[in-house]
Formats: structure tokens, C-alpha cells, sequence
């Protein structure tokens, strides 16, 4: 009876106390110590038998990320591919609008499909053809400018010899007219390729036009066989020619010839179409 | 004895051709895309020159020269053809007569590129498509050619004994005991 009294005494008293009496405070921190010297090790233990028993998960996680891993890579990959295809396409759809509204010309994108190894008939093959609607002496032109024009024509493939083939004294020649962007009414000249200086060459320019460095030079139509305002080249430099008459210019190809792409058929309104 | 397996050597060509055209010319740096022109339709002109005899070696050189010369036509048809007809005649009938060496194959080989090259160019200067002078030509072209093709026929020669040969020799000693 007295002990429960004094039970009650000692509950009735704790019970809304908020410090700690030395004994209960050596109590505590007696206990403390030694339950903290307890609790730590046996958790670790306990956490690595945990661990060991999670280990394949672990293992499975981690294969899951690597496949993730492996995914992504491939993805990124493919999205760098794509991005530049994107920036590529861009470029020329924006290029082939530009020269349709210049130019009523028609512009088909075409694949080079292959390259020949003859080093005197340089040619590329694209893969557009007599189906298409392509004929011999189209220009063929990349983003940077003329790179040359249909020689042969099948019915799904067609020929092309780059400009670099042009030699004006050879029995098969075609010559290539030419003027200066910003002076077509005063510059005229013929274009043809120096193969060893690896230069294109705009000769019989009259000596009164002004032909300055860095001109971009351009088809001028005059010759019927390509349309005008095909980027050709810039000019490097211009002297006297051969005769002392007329003046040649060098000129830098604007396009390159090798690891091609892309090529662009210019196609010209039939004019015997109605 | 050994036999040349001819038909395998057609498709080899064939897919040879494919990628010399498609493949190769991205493998070529820019600077060099005029220079280095290998012609592997030749180089197993060669090797059926070394396994078939002179005569095998004409027809082949003849029909890849002219598929060549059809599928890249700008001026004419032909130079190829008529070029490595010639030249694999004249291979073979130089290993008739002598040690088919790896040493004497690769020096064929290269001879055989070098007077290739010169002759397209003599015909090209003949119906004057080009105006470029020989040595600039040698020089620029034929040299740097020679040695890939060599380099090929280096690299080639195995497989293409391995694939092209076949035994016969067990075939005739079964003969010779019955």
C-alpha cells in the first residue's frame, strides 16, 4: 500500500518536470554510452548481412543502368546524326528556295551514289535518271556553287563530269560563259580548269572590264547550255592573257569536287513545253 | 597442280568494284583524291595473270577495263579496257617464264601500274583530252598509284590464293594409283 502511494507519488511527480536529477542523468548517460558502443557496431553487421542480401539486387540495378547507360549513348548518337542531317537539310531546302526565287529554275536533290577512278574522266554518278526528267548538259550545282554538268544520262543514273574535266582545246569541249555577280553587262569570259595549278581559269575577258580580287564570278546564260547565275568561283587574280588582247583571271572553285553529298539538278523550264 | 576458280574471281571483282567506286573514295583525304586512284579490278587482273595463265588474264582484264570504262563514260570507252587486256597479257606471260615469287608478283605489279596509267595517259594525249605534260603525270599520279596498288597486291595476296586456288592435285594422284 505504501509502496504504491509512493509509486503514485513519484509518477505524480515526474510528470510534468522538464529537467533531469543528477541520478537519472548518470543513469542516462551510463546507459547512453553503452547502448551507443552497442548500437552502432550491430547496426553496421546488421546493415551488411542486408547489404549481402540486396547484393543482386544490386547487381540487377546496375545491369539495368548500364542497358539505360548503353541506350542513351546510342540515342545520343542517333540524335547527333539526325541533328546535322536537320542543319544539312536546312541549309540546302533554304539554298533551294533562295535560287527558285531568284531564278525560275527547278532544283531536284540528288544523292552521289559513286566515283570513278579514270584520272582523265573525273566523273561522279548520281542517282537520278532519264525517269527523273534529268538530260545531258544540265548544271549540277551543291550548295557552294556549279560543280558540273551531265554528261550521260540512264534511266535511273546519270553521269556527271565536274568542271575540273572542262579543257577548252579538247574535241568534246563544252565552254562555260561566264560574267562577274554585280557586273554582267561589262564582264564576259570563258571558263575552263588548270589542272596541274588546280585553278579555274576565266579567259578573253575584255581588257576595259574591271575585274577586281575577290569578285564572284557566275554563269552568265549567254551560251544556252546553262542558266545563269550559278556561283562559280571568286577571282584570285587578273593579267593580261596570251595574246595581249584580252585578260584572264584565275579563279578559285567555289565548289569542291571530292566527297560530295548532296548534288542539286538544275532543271530549266522546257521550252518546248507549252 | 592448282586451278584458278574463275567465277569466284568475277563476283570478288564485282563486289571489289562496288566498293573501290562507293567506298574508297571517302577513305581518300581531299588532298590526296586526285593522286591516289586505286584500281582494284586490276590488281585481280594480276592475280589472275599469277593463277590462270596469260589468256584467262586478257578476257579479264579486257571485260573489267570495259565495265569500268562503261559505268564512268565521259569522253570514250575503252582505254581501260584495251589497257588492262594489254597489260594483263603481258603479266602473264611474264610469270610463264619465270619464279612466281611474292618479290617478283609485287614488281609485276607495279611495272604493270605504272605502264597502265602512262598508257591511258598516252591515249587521252593522243585524242588530246588532256594537254598535261608526262612528267607532271608521273609525277602527280602515276607514282603515288603505283605504290598503292603494290600496297594492295601486298595486302591481298594471301586471301586471294586462299580464296581463289583450288587443289587439284589429290584428284590427279587418285587418278595416278587407278
Amino acid at each position: 500500500m505504501i509502496g504504491l502511494i509512493l509509486f503514485i507519488a513519484v509518477m505524480g511527480f515526474t510528470l510534468r518536470r522538464t529537467g533531469l536529477t543528477w541520478p537519472e542523468r548518470f543513469v542516462n548517460d551510463a546507459f547512453g554510452t553503452a547502448q551507443g558502443a552497442l548500437y552502432r557496431p550491430v547496426g553496421a553487421v546488421a546493415g551488411f548481412f542486408r547489404d549481402l542480401g540486396r547484393l543482386s539486387d544490386v547487381y540487377k540495378e546496375n545491369e539495368e543502368l548500364r542497358r539505360t547507360v548503353a541506350q542513351y549513348t546510342q540515342d545520343q548518337i542517333r540524335y547527333n546524326a539526325i541533328a546535322s542531317d536537320n542543319e544539312r537539310y536546312k541549309k540546302d531546302l533554304e539554298f533551294k528556295l533562295r535560287q527558285e526565287q531568284l531564278f525560275s529554275l527547278k532544283y531536284v536533290t540528288s544523292q552521289v551514289i559513286a566515283s570513278g577512278s579514270n584520272p582523265y574522266d573525273k566523273n561522279i554518278k548520281i542517282d537520278l535518271g532519264a525517269q527523273d526528267g534529268v538530260k545531258p548538259n544540265m548544271a549540277v550545282v551543291t550548295v557552294d556553287g556549279l560543280v558540273g554538268l551531265v554528261s550521260k544520262v540512264s534511266e535511273f543514273t546519270s553521269t556527271v563530269m565536274p568542271i575540273t574535266e572542262l579543257d577548252p582545246a579538247s574535241p568534246d569541249t563544252i565552254q562555260i560563259s561566264a560574267t562577274v555577280s554585280g557586273k554582267e553587262q561589262q564582264v564576259f569570259g570563258i571558263v575552263d580548269y588548270d589542272k596541274e595549278k588546280g585553278v579555274m581559269r576565266m579567259s578573253k575577258i575584255d581588257e576595259n572590264a574591271d575585274v577586281a580580287e575577290g569578285d564572284t564570278v557566275v554563269t552568265s546564260g549567254n551560251g544556252g547550255v546553262l542558266p545563269k547565275g550559278l556561283v562559280i568561283g571568286k577571282v584570285l587574280t587578273n593579267q593580261v592573257g596570251d595574246f595581249g588582247l584580252t585578260h584572264t583571271a584565275t579563279i578559285q572553285p567555289a565548289a569542291k569536287f571530292d566527297h560530295l553529298y548532296e548534288v542539286f539538278v538544275v532543271m530549266t523550264p522546257d521550252p518546248d513545253k507549252p | 597442280m592448282t586451278r584458278i576458280r574463275i567465277n569466284r574471281a568475277i563476283v570478288a571483282t564485282l563486289i571489289l568494284l562496288l566498293i573501290q567506286t562507293s567506298v574508297l573514295p571517302w577513305l581518300v583525304p581531299s588532298a590526296w583524291s586526285g593522286r591516289l586512284l586505286l584500281h582494284l579490278p586490276f590488281v585481280m587482273t594480276v592475280f589472275v595473270a599469277l593463277l590462270g595463265g596469260r589468256h584467262r588474264a586478257f578476257l579479264f582484264g579486257l571485260g573489267f577495263g570495259w565495265l569500268e570504262d562503261t559505268l564512268f563514260y565521259g569522253h570514250m570507252i575503252g582505254p581501260y579496257a584495251f589497257g588492262m587486256a594489254l597489260i594483263g597479257y603481258l603479266i602473264g606471260l611474264a610469270f610463264d617464264r619465270r619464279l612466281n615469287t611474292l618479290a617478283f608478283v609485287l614488281l609485276l605489279a607495279g611495272v604493270g601500274s605504272g605502264l597502265l596509267d602512262m598508257l591511258a595517259y598516252f591515249i587521252y594525249k593522243l585524242f588530246s583530252l588532256t594537254h598535261l605534260s608526262a612528267s607532271f603525270v608521273f609525277y602527280w599520279q602515276v607514282l603515288p598509284t603505283l605504290l598503292l596498288h603494290m600496297l594492295a597486291v601486298l595486302a591481298l595476296y594471301l586471301p586471294a590464293r586462299r580464296f581463289l586456288v583450288r587443289q587439284i592435285a589429290s584428284q590427279s594422284e587418285e587418278a595416278d594409283v587407278v
